[in-house]
């Protein structure tokens, strides 16, 4: 008699010997790992039943795709090859990952370290750094998600970044290459750490090629300390192979802000997860996003606040545009403590739908147990609004034109939060592009 | 100019006008009054094009071309104008970046060279001084959070800048204060010329001491059922609709 093995069970079926090649049996990160592997086993992948997956059977998507062999795959990627991606910022760090991995060498690091460390997360960057070996994996509830603890127990390599207290630094950019000349498995995985006072941008991007499936993985963390501020924005612009589940966790500490913008254009199945903590006074989290889909690209966007003490604001503004066969998801959870007296929490979820074929499932939450508070949460969906598109056609706007112009004005208001011009005119030429 | 020949038009299937007839010259002034759901605003929306009109039956004829095939932006080239009873608020595009490729579209299809930003700004600061609009306004999304006068006196800005043919003004005093109806009729009177008409559309006689029409036809049932010179707009708003309304019902 044959045993069948359980999805979860296929996943770690290696990990064991996965790790003995990478770890000896002292390493800090080994725990971590181990401890990032039970956790999953304990949870277990999304069933058919789960209220945070439902709009998106993640577990059948992943059978379905994947044969789900984990290891890590060689790529020919060259150096130059990644740098002729680059942003063309020549005062900023270039950090470079291949398939799921930091890739050091091939990077530009130009922040000095004693104001922004950027260095492989390692057993070594474990040992120097106690606010990474303490929080690695322990963010903001990402012990609760199984994709998260899955990235836990499989990331290799992934990137630390550090800036030092009241340090002004400069941009980073993230360029995520996967390799899709066969299918593959990848965890990337980064940890942004802002000291007291700090100040850090980073922006992420991916480069997919190859015609195999790949399935991303991804988890970022941020610890924001006392008046610190962190951004973080991402660009999903992949292709009809590309399968994504990421989760951008962060933790505020007292006067600190926290920014994370998201934009969604294209992929098989996407699932963002965006959870931030306000643990403390005079916070400010912000969280902006667009998905603009169009063929049968799905995006699930998961997204919670938790206000814990009083007295900060957080503001969340998602956009959604629609087309063809897409699907979009949007859950956006606002909780408010007991304790979270004066908080102002505000989430706006506004989509519109270019067919008769394209969907979307919206649903704000608000839980409020404090009483004196400002929150207020809507969510639109709609079509295009055809009085306005006949106003601008009167005044001698072609169709086309007029209906791109709209759309193009509904699209670039999530952008608000954008403060980069090299990512921001990318993305608004992403967006007009779409529209043609 | 415009030549309107027994117009039916209805929408979801009611019928709302029943055989308009009308000829408009260049150089001249009409006006069309009427009590409430008499089918003025649907003439309006019928010549500039609004979809959700079916024309039944008849024609319109604009400078020798079948008005009624062309699409609303097509119109707008060959210089027709509808200043919106109700202008539609457009949140995150500015009302100079939209009269900007509202204005070099129809001066491409018009054949003429598209103005870059400096001719382009020049040009909007001569026409914002004829409707007394501020730049501030302009650099706001467009109509968003506008008063009412505001948003009246932007149409009336549009039309300064798209220079129209045929001008239809739809409703345009509704809602005005006196004052911002004395700056909006002065911004019409200033843009007449021999070569160009205008259709005002209106319920109150009021803004004809300031727009001087040369005729005034009275829709009723969507039909016009008199038509006069301006003194008939005098009569009307001393006797109201019901006299009309009398006649009507005893043919």
């Amino acid at each position: 008699m044959s045993e069948v093995l359980t999805t979860e069970d296929q996943l770690l079926a290696n990990f064991e010997g996965w790790l003995n090649q990478r770890f000896e049996a002292s390493s800090s990160l080994r725990a971590i790992k181990e401890a990032g592997a039970e956790n999953f086993k304990k949870l277990g992948l999304p069933s058919r039943k789960s209220e945070a997956y439902k709009y998106t059977p993640i577990t059948k998507v992943i059978e379905k795709n994947f044969d789900l062999d984990i290891a890590e795959s060689p790529s020919d990627l060259t150096k130059s090859d990644c740098e002729a991606k680059f942003y063309q910022d020549a005062d900023a760090n270039h950090l470079v990952f291949i398939n799921g991995v930091f890739v050091e060498d091939y990077s530009k690091i130009i922040s000095a370290s004693s104001e922004l460390t950027i260095k492989v997360l390692d057993d070594q960057a474990i040992n120097e750094h106690v606010e990474l070996k303490s929080n690695l994996g322990q963010v903001n509830g990402s012990q609760v998600d199984p994709f998260a603890a899955l990235n836990l127990a499989y990331f290799n390599q992934g990137v630390f970044i550090k800036a030092e207290k009241n340090t002004d630094n400069k941009n980073t950019y993230i360029y995520q290459f996967i390799d899709g000349s066969k299918q593959t498995v990848l965890f990337p995985r980064v940890f942004v750490y802002g000291a007291a006072g700090s100040r850090t941008t980073v922006y992420e991007k991916t480069f997919i090629s190859g015609e195999e499936n790949s399935l991303n993985i991804s988890i970022v963390e941020s610890m924001v300390e006392a008046n610190a501020e962190v951004r973080f924005t991402k660009l999903q612009n992949y292709t009809n192979k590309a399968y994504a589940i990421e989760g951008v966790y962060a933790h505020q500490d007292k006067d600190s802000r926290f920014y994370t913008n998201t934009f969604s254009f294209k992929g098989a199945v996407v699932r963002n997860n965006v959870y931030i903590n306000i643990d403390a006074e005079n916070c400010e989290g912000h969280m902006n996003g667009l998905y603009q889909l169009s063929g049968k690209t799905h995006v699930d966007t998961n997204t919670s606040v938790d206000h814990l003490k009083p007295h900060s604001y957080s503001n969340e503004l998602y956009k959604g545009i629609l087309d063809e066969n897409s699907r979009g998801v949007f859950n956006g959870k606002i909780y408010v403590r007991p304790d979270a007296q004066k908080t102002n929490a505000f989430q706006s979820n506004n989509n519109i739908l270019l067919t008769d074929t394209a969907t979307i499932n919206t649903k704000p939450q608000l839980e409020i147990w404090a009483d004196d508070v400002q929150c207020s949460h809507g969510c639109t969906t709609g079509q295009m609004d055809e009085e306005a598109i006949f106003y601008l056609r009167s005044r001698g706007i072609e169709k086309t034109n007029a209906k791109a112009l709209l759309l193009n004005a509904f699209a670039n208001e999530a952008l608000n939060e954008l403060q980069n011009d090299l990512v921001k005119e990318e993305i608004e030429g992403i967006i007009l592009n779409k529209l043609k | 100019m415009l030549k309107i020949d027994n117009l039916h038009a209805s929408v979801e299937g009611k019928e709302i006008l029943k055989g308009i007839n009308l000829e408009v010259k260049a150089g001249e002034v009409h006006a069309i009054m009427g009590p409430n759901g008499s089918g003025k605003s649907t003439l309006a929306s019928v010549l500039a094009g609004r979809e959700e009109y079916e024309i039944e039956e008849g024609s319109v004829t604009y400078q020798g071309k079948d008005l009624l095939e062309l699409a609303p932006e097509e119109r707008a080239h060959a210089g027709v104008f509808l200043a919106f009873q109700y202008p539609v608020e457009i949140p995150g595009v500015s009302t100079t970046n939209f009269l900007k490729t509202a204005v070099n579209q129809t001066r491409e299809a018009r054949g003429l060279k598209s103005l870059d930003a400096v001719s382009f700004l020049k040009v909007m600061k001569e026409k914002m001084k004829l409707v007394d609009i501020d730049q501030a306004l302009l650099s706001r999304a467009l109509n968003e959070g506008f008063s009412g006068g505001e948003k009246k006196r932007n149409e009336i800005f549009q039309m300064a800048m798209l220079e129209p043919t045929l001008s239809i003004l739809d409703e345009t005093d509704s809602g005005l204060d006196i004052d911002a109806l004395k700056i909006v009729a002065d911004g019409v009177n200033k843009l007449k010329s021999p070569d160009n008409a205008t259709i005002v559309v209106t319920h109150y006689q009021r803004l004809l001491d300031y727009i001087v029409p040369d005729y005034v036809h009275v829709l009723y049932q969507g039909r016009i059922v008199k038509s006069g010179d301006k003194s008939l707009a005098h009569e009307l708003e001393d006797k109201g609709y019901d006299w009309i309304k009398e006649e009507v019902a005893a043919l």
